[in-house]
């Protein structure tokens, strides 16, 4: 049985993906020592601005207009409307290479080892629904379940499936629900227009759980840890990562964080991309 | 030995309901489905065949006042079964709980003391349990209880009436702190236990007994001044799955708004019932 890793990267016109996920790639191999591939629409984009990039394979998909915006921070003070390409994560079944497939979003950086232990499992499916916001203040509600009248939310940022019949059902799930996005988000009180993963999963895991407390997504080691993009990421030096968390009732003022070993979702991409071109991420 | 269900009712809209409580178990219930009836209304003829027995509530002198605390600790005596689960006429029962038979079999009493809101999260209930917080006591839930006919169970039951006759003068003495001035039933019980010094007799926490609690504050929600039913839809389906919110509802649900039970909700219990759906 095969085991990998696989980013997704389609540029946007203000964000280089590709080059998040050319880091990201790096950051597993050096910690899960697995293959992993990239699934992006502009290849060419990466192997001429990334000659030297990590990926084992390169998964092309056709280039997809998108008209879906997202208001993005960068830090409490300062937000724009970028493109968001986020409607092909459902294929992943049918373009992945491997028969257990680590998912990664692009600014999920692996500091660890603790998804290593995951590939050995034998479930169909595994992925994170308890989090930690490094920012101790912040409720995490919208984390815990996708409103507070619904089921409750599960990351589409990270995930580990078995390629088998359940987990196809599962994608063509995800498929059905994008599909009818409309009605999904009416019947589930959605507020959100655009369509998004982490509700689209949400809304399937509680499906193939019978609409009840199931057990189809077994939770993945430890807890996905993240910053916002209202807080920014500085440095990562080794296994250990420097923030500026939003402070409570200060916009506009950090407090400094220091993580080592703990994976992190690095939700600020602009910071994460300052970082990677060198430099602080500030 | 002879088991079953017990529905106290006083009212014709508890009798109504009492009637959805056994349709439900009608179609749920693969083992244990006799249901028992106590009440000292006339029941309409077209409930009378869903119950099993219709007894008279014993030593009746005068109707109880709001939740009919005053007669609930007779069960005890009413009960037809030598084995009883005791359930509040507001309920329904979704799925099968012939395991609970087994597991409470070895028991003499047992009180629900777990409840989950319907996003089926488990909940401790400080917002109306605050005498329950403030004197130490234990939470049992009288809504969802069993026992079997033994000297233990004479003796508890006792100590319920005694508690239920001289609720204000036990509220003094074992809960006297956010004093509640009328008398209940679920506080009567916790107090019976204190008095009976009976904890690890009719608690455990390995005991299956749960059940969804549908008031309002226990929901997770922001706003706690509304009706359940007017912040989640719901549905009862033809398979029986009662789905609130999108998310299907299992065991025991506790519907508490009393306009839940509806012509339209009869209708489809009466199907399951009767296998038609």
């Amino acid at each position: 049985m095969t085991h990998g890793a696989i980013i997704f990267a389609q540029n946007s016109d203000k964000l280089d993906y590709i080059k998040l996920a050319v880091f990201a790639a790096k950051q597993v191999k050096k910690y899960l020592e697995i293959p992993v591939s990239i699934i992006t629409d502009s290849p060419g984009w990466l192997t001429n601005a990334y000659p030297n990039h990590p990926f084992d394979q390169v998964v092309e998909v056709g280039f997809i207009e998108t008209t879906q915006y997202k208001k993005f921070h960068d830090g409490a003070l300062f937000a724009q409307r970028i493109q968001w390409k986020n409607l092909i994560r459902d294929q992943v079944y049918d373009l992945t290479p491997y028969d257990r497939t680590l998912v990664i979003d692009s600014d999920y950086i692996i500091n660890s080892t603790v998804l290593k232990p995951a590939f050995d499992n034998h479930y169909d499916f595994q992925i994170y629904h308890n989090s930690m916001d490094l920012a101790e203040w912040r409720s995490n509600k919208e984390f815990t379940r996708i409103n507070q009248w619904s089921v409750p939310f599960y990351w589409g940022t990270t995930f580990i499936f078995e390629k088998n019949l359940v987990t196809k059902a599962f994608f063509d799930l995800i498929t059905y629900i994008k599909a009818n996005w409309f009605y999904f988000r009416m019947l589930y009180r959605i507020e959100d227009t655009t369509f998004r993963n982490d509700f689209a999963f949400s809304v399937a895991v509680h499906i193939m759980n019978g609409k009840t407390n199931g057990g189809f997504a077994v939770e993945l080691p430890g807890k996905m840890t993240y910053i916002t993009d209202k807080d920014m990421l500085i440095s990562i030096d080794g296994n250990k990562m420097k923030f500026l968390i939003e402070k409570k009732n200060y916009a506009g003022q950090y407090t400094l964080a220091k993580t080592t070993g703990i994976d992190v979702h690095v939700m600020n991409k602009m910071s994460l991309s300052r970082y990677i071109d060198g430099g602080l991420g500030v | 030995m002879s088991k079953g269900f017990l529905i106290y009712a006083e009212g014709a809209s508890y009798i109504e309901q009492a009637y959805a409580l056994a349709l439900s178990i009608q179609y749920s219930q693969m083992g244990i489905k006799s249901v028992s009836l106590m009440t000292q209304d006339t029941v309409p003829e077209e409930y009378q065949s869903v119950f099993h027995n219709i007894v008279p509530i014993p030593w009746y002198d005068a109707p109880g006042t709001d939740f009919s605390a005053e007669h609930r600790w007779k069960v005890y005596h009413a009960t037809p079964y030598h084995e009883t689960i005791v359930l509040d006429a507001d309920m329904l029962l979704l799925e099968d709980i012939s395991k609970w038979w087994e597991y409470l079999g070895n028991h003499e009493v047992r009180f629900c003391n777990r409840i989950t809101n319907y996003k089926l999260e488990s909940v401790v209930d400080t917002y109306h349990r605050k005498a329950f917080v403030a004197n130490g006591l234990t939470s049992p839930y009288y809504a969802l209880h069993y026992f079997k006919k033994t000297d233990f169970a004479l003796e508890f039951y006792k100590s319920l009436e005694f508690v239920c006759k001289n609720w204000e003068w036990c509220w003094t003495k074992f809960a006297p702190e956010e004093y509640q001035n009328w008398l209940s039933m679920d506080l009567a019980v916790a107090v019976a236990i204190e008095l009976s010094y009976t904890h690890d007799q009719v608690l455990d926490n390995t005991s299956p007994l749960e059940f969804i609690h549908m008031k309002t504050p226990l929901q997770g929600w922001e706003r706690i001044d509304t009706r359940w039913q007017d912040s989640v839809l719901h549905v009862l389906n033809t398979n029986g799955d009662l789905v609130v919110g999108n998310i299907k509802q299992s065991k025991v649900f506790h519907y508490v708004e009393k306009d839940f039970i509806t012509p339209k909700i009869i209708d489809r219990l009466t199907e399951l019932a009767h296998g038609k759906s």
